[in-house]
């Protein structure tokens, strides 16, 4: 297939052409859903660049030694001394290197490969061998953001980003099919007419002159489009004058600023929106060098899809409502059992964790961590270490220049210095432990089901976040573990469903019996990191011993609270537009140093997400 | 000695599904969900067994096609000399569930490395793999890391590995099927879309059905030999009609018509990206050949879609799988009149 048969998506064909015009475009991330062809098109990108440039492609399977090139073994052992073998950067210097789902990528490793490019320097160190040479290639990457987001501040770094839209148009489905029917296995041809296009622009290009009035122009783009930092407006500069050269303009005119403003500041913008966001949350620190932080964003990404009938989410309080709801939880006496149906679920509000350096036995894709043991992938070797396996490939490499000195005669021989040890990440889950108040003050029939509404959010947050999920219902008299913790959220989704409401509120009884599911759970995992989900108007009415009902609320608050690797989510069920509010959760969630949200706060931030989903860009 | 694949009763649907998948590997594998103890690992087996044997290059790692594209030993070897040619039975390889990394993908030849201090690709998993089937149990229980790499290979045919010193691709051609039990954790949507065909198998309740089971596992364990013969005309036939179905693929017509009823069904259902046009597109085909027809009709387009698209259908959140089949074939029925 050639580069030209692709069907549609003009921005991103552009994006590949401008950086194939002049590299100083900065690369192209091309961003889309699954099945939108994204990897396709990056592919055939080889089909249009000069046969003599390399074309590097970067696996997901890449290990730092790789990515920056390491002891070459044979050559060591042949010469005597250490000879370096060139790695990914070093093989696409002066081309690409192609990164299919970027955002799967380890960020250090992201970042390792960012450096040398803006730097346009790579500097190996390895082994005691430093080696410095001149670096230029053009970054080809594709994301699915369903899969995760990518940092904002790597994100940055690439020069151009396309959005591959949804293609529905049927005329164009079909000739997508027409295309595959003809091509049964895809392999990339060169692209003739596309590649003569490109080396005509590159001819053009250093005579292409940029006008004050065009420079007046893009200054006008850039302050349209806000966007932190000063990159945008020189990638833009370049993919204007590429875009003149390819139409093969003397001049940059105001048509072709416009022609890639897009180009250059769609995933900017979507940048500014992350940093509107984190702001809101200021115990997180915003050092942009802080690993940590970036880290930390990467995991806010996956986000459940928006539910179909969200917007009456809004238009479902009848004024009547309420009044019907605070007689009951004013009554409490509601002896009948109900199960409502589940409210509809609302994006959410991003639930992360800080990064910790704790090393860890789990898995998931929560929180990136750093893992002991033989799971997860292997990133890169380590030069001491007690608790990792032994990286043979570095062992091997390290002792590669002493061989002669060891006078080997067959065997290679090895000593305790070469050792190198494997360092593994993996994603790690949590163990989201929900505690849901099904008492009769929940009973209002629209109260359980936004609840239950807010808890299914909940719940395809944990999905996509390979969470382990268990839940604790506490109603009547006591409280019960009616999901033991599980990798299923589908079942939990069906015990959801299934909850009966009704009775008293043994919230005591639902503290404790969380108590004891942490302690158990952190006795035969000790290094699984809990997310107690406490989902509750707070007014327990059931004592377990003679004191007052709030002292026994807060010394089981305080008893959680020395649980270290416990955090704490409070939502308020109560409904705040009753006069009759008691606040009772928020007091729970001050003791418990918790996260705390009503549910209208939760499905605001759903709201506010909608918006921006919609803002143009 | 395998149970033979025409003597497996019932599960009509995922014998058609392997089938077409091997008729025509672009379909794109299969996803089986459904209990244990339904056949499913017994009827990949007995397909590959059934199925004629491959010309592959002597002795290379990865069974090259000797007219495809090569791996890069093979195009060495190549320069030098005519490459001999071998026949081998295709396989079934399976992925266990603790696989690591290395296992999967290929690592450094340690033993060779130390001995001679040279780096040679130890093949992984993936190589045995090409043009085999590559049978996951329980995918969804794979670790996440693993699932990439292993979707990132199926979707480009090829293998690259990056790491330990080593710089290697081969072709890594195969036949996916995988098995789930959703009840034990979900596949993220995008890795169930990589999956070409989905089907749901059950055991079969009716007592005819089962008294058959019973019968011929009985006979089989009994003596398989001669079970073997019972059935060999079946399997005979079955296989003739398979590489018959495999000539006459390229020649099936597919009619603008039939590719407008696949847009039809697939706007009305409003499904995300290209895949599932073009899987049910691939199947209808296959299922044509299959059928020894001349060009594809709507009951082609029918059965290749409710094989393509139970997997890719808008789903409420944890609504059941399934429990959108019924949309499904109203769709259908609209569209396909």
């Amino acid at each position: 297939m050639k580069f030209s048969q692709f069907i549609g998506q003009e921005d991103a064909g552009l994006g590949l052409l401008l950086n194939a015009v002049d590299p100083r475009c900065g690369g192209l991330l091309l961003v889309g859903g699954r099945g939108s062809g994204k990897s396709t098109l990056a592919r055939l990108a080889r089909g249009i660049i000069p046969a003599h440039l390399p074309f590097v492609e970067l696996p997901l399977n890449v290990t730092e030694e790789s990515l920056l090139g390491g002891i070459d073994l044979e050559q060591t052992l042949a010469s005597g001394r250490p000879v370096l073998q060139p790695g990914i950067i070093s093989r696409a210097n002066g081309g690409v290197v192609f990164v299919d789902d970027i955002n799967l990528l380890s960020r250090e490793l992201l970042a390792l490969l960012m450096e040398p490019q803006s730097r346009g320097m790579e500097i190996i160190q390895r082994e005691g061998l430093t080696e410095q040479r001149e670096s230029s290639f053009v970054i080809l990457a594709t994301m699915n953001p369903e899969e995760g987001d990518l940092s904002p501040h790597l994100a940055d770094r690439i020069g151009l980003c396309a959005v591959m839209e949804e293609q529905n148009g049927r005329d164009e489905r079909l000739a997508i099919m027409r295309l595959a029917k003809e091509t049964p296995f895809f392999t990339v041809e060169h692209d003739r007419e596309a590649m003569d296009l490109i080396s005509v622009a590159r001819g053009l290009l250093p005579e292409v002159r940029f006008s004050a009035q065009a420079l007046e122009h893009l200054q006008q783009v850039v302050q349209r489009n806000i966007s932190p930092g000063h990159r945008g407006d020189l990638f833009l500069y370049h993919a204007a004058r590429a875009c003149a050269a390819l139409q093969g303009a003397a001049d940059v005119e105001k048509e072709h600023i416009d022609r890639v403003a897009n180009l250059v500041f769609s995933h900017r913008r979507l940048q500014l929106r992350e940093e509107e966001q984190n702001s809101t949350e200021p115990e997180q620190p915003h050092d942009q060098d802080q690993q940590q932080n970036n880290e930390q964003r990467d995991d806010q990404g996956e986000q459940p899809p928006p539910p179909e009938n969200g917007q009456d989410e809004n238009d479902r309080h009848p004024s009547g409502e309420g009044e019907h709801e605070s007689t009951v939880s004013m009554g409490e006496s509601a002896q009948r059992e109900e199960i409502m149906g589940v409210g509809a679920p609302f994006k959410l509000r991003r639930l992360s964790f800080r990064k910790d350096r704790r090393k860890r036995q789990a898995n998931g894709r929560r929180t990136r961590t750093r893992i002991k043991g033989r799971g997860g992938r292997y990133v890169k070797s380590l030069l001491s270490s007690t608790e990792h396996d032994i990286a043979i490939d570095a062992t091997l490499r390290a002792c590669a220049p002493f061989q002669k000195a060891r006078n080997r005669q067959g065997m290679l021989k090895i000593e305790q210095d070469d050792l190198r040890f494997r360092q593994r990440e993996r994603r790690m889950g949590h163990l989201v432990l929900f505690v849901v108040d099904g008492s009769g003050s929940m009973g209002a029939r629209q109260r359980m089901m936004e609840t239950k509404g807010a808890v299914q959010s909940l719940l395809l947050d944990c999905y996509q976040k390979r969470d382990k999920v268990a839940m604790i219902v506490f109603r009547k008299d006591r409280a019960e573990l009616v999901l033991p913790p599980t990798a299923s959220v589908e079942l939990a989704a069906r015990r959801l469903a299934e909850l009966p409401v009704g009775g008293k509120t043994p919230l005591a009884s639902g503290l404790l019996k969380t108590h004891r599911l942490v302690r158990r759970t952190s006795m035969h995992h000790p290094e699984q990191r809990i997310l107690v989900v406490l989902i509750t108007d707070g007014r327990g009415n059931q004592h377990l011993t003679p004191e007052t009902r709030k002292e026994e609320v807060s010394n089981l608050a305080g008893l959680l609270m020395e649980e270290p690797q416990c955090d704490f989510i409070v939502i308020d069920t109560e409904h705040k537009g009753n006069f009759l509010r008691s606040d009772l959760a928020m007091d729970l969630a001050r003791q418990l140093e918790a996260e705390y949200y009503t549910i209208e706060a939760l499905k605001s931030e759903y709201l506010a997400g909608m918006v921006q989903a919609r803002m143009p860009g | 000695m395998h149970f033979p694949f025409t003597a497996i009763v019932g599960q009509e649907q995922l014998k058609t599904a392997l089938i077409l998948n091997v008729i025509d590997p672009g379909v794109g594998g299969l996803l089986v969900m459904g209990e244990k103890g339904t056949a499913k690992s017994t009827a990949v087996r007995a397909l590959a067994e059934l199925l004629p044997q491959l010309t592959v290059v002597r002795e290379c790692r990865f069974h090259c096609q000797p007219d495809a594209e090569l791996c890069s030993f093979c195009q060495e070897r190549k320069k030098e000399a005519p490459l001999t040619l071998g026949q081998r039975k295709m396989r079934v390889v399976e992925l266990p569930l603790g696989i690591t990394e290395d296992r999967l993908i290929g690592t450094l030849d340690i033993e060779h490395a130390i001995k001679q201090g040279e780096k040679r690709f130890e093949p992984g998993l993936l190589a045995d793999a090409n043009r085999n089937f590559l049978y996951v149990d329980e995918v969804n229980l794979l670790e996440d890391h693993i699932i990439d790499l292993l979707l990132d290979s199926a979707a480009m045919g090829v293998n690259s590995v990056e790491r330990e010193g080593i710089s290697f691709s081969h072709p890594a051609r195969f036949i996916l099927v995988g098995t789930m039990n959703p009840e034990e954790g979900d596949l993220r949507p995008q890795l169930l879309d990589r999956f070409g065909l989905c089907v749901q198998v059950s055991g079969l309740h009716g007592k005819e059905q089962r008294m058959d089971i019973l019968r011929r596992k009985a006979a089989f364990d009994s003596d398989a030999t001669a079970f073997g013969v019972q059935w060999r005309e079946q399997q005979e036939e079955l296989a003739q009609r398979i590489v018959d179905a495999r000539e006459r693929l390229n020649s099936v017509e597919l009619t603008d018509s039939a590719l407008e009823k696949i847009v039809t069904i697939t706007s009305a259902l409003q499904l995300d990206g290209h895949r599932a046009d073009i899987v049910i597109m691939k199947s209808a085909r296959a299922l044509a050949a299959y059928r020894g027809l001349p060009d594809v009709g709507s009951a082609e387009i029918r059965d290749g879609a409710l094989l393509a698209l139970p997997h890719r259908q808008k789903r409420l959140p944890f609504e059941e799988l399934g429990s959108e089949r019924g949309r499904l074939e109203r769709v259908l029925e609209e569209s396909l009149p």
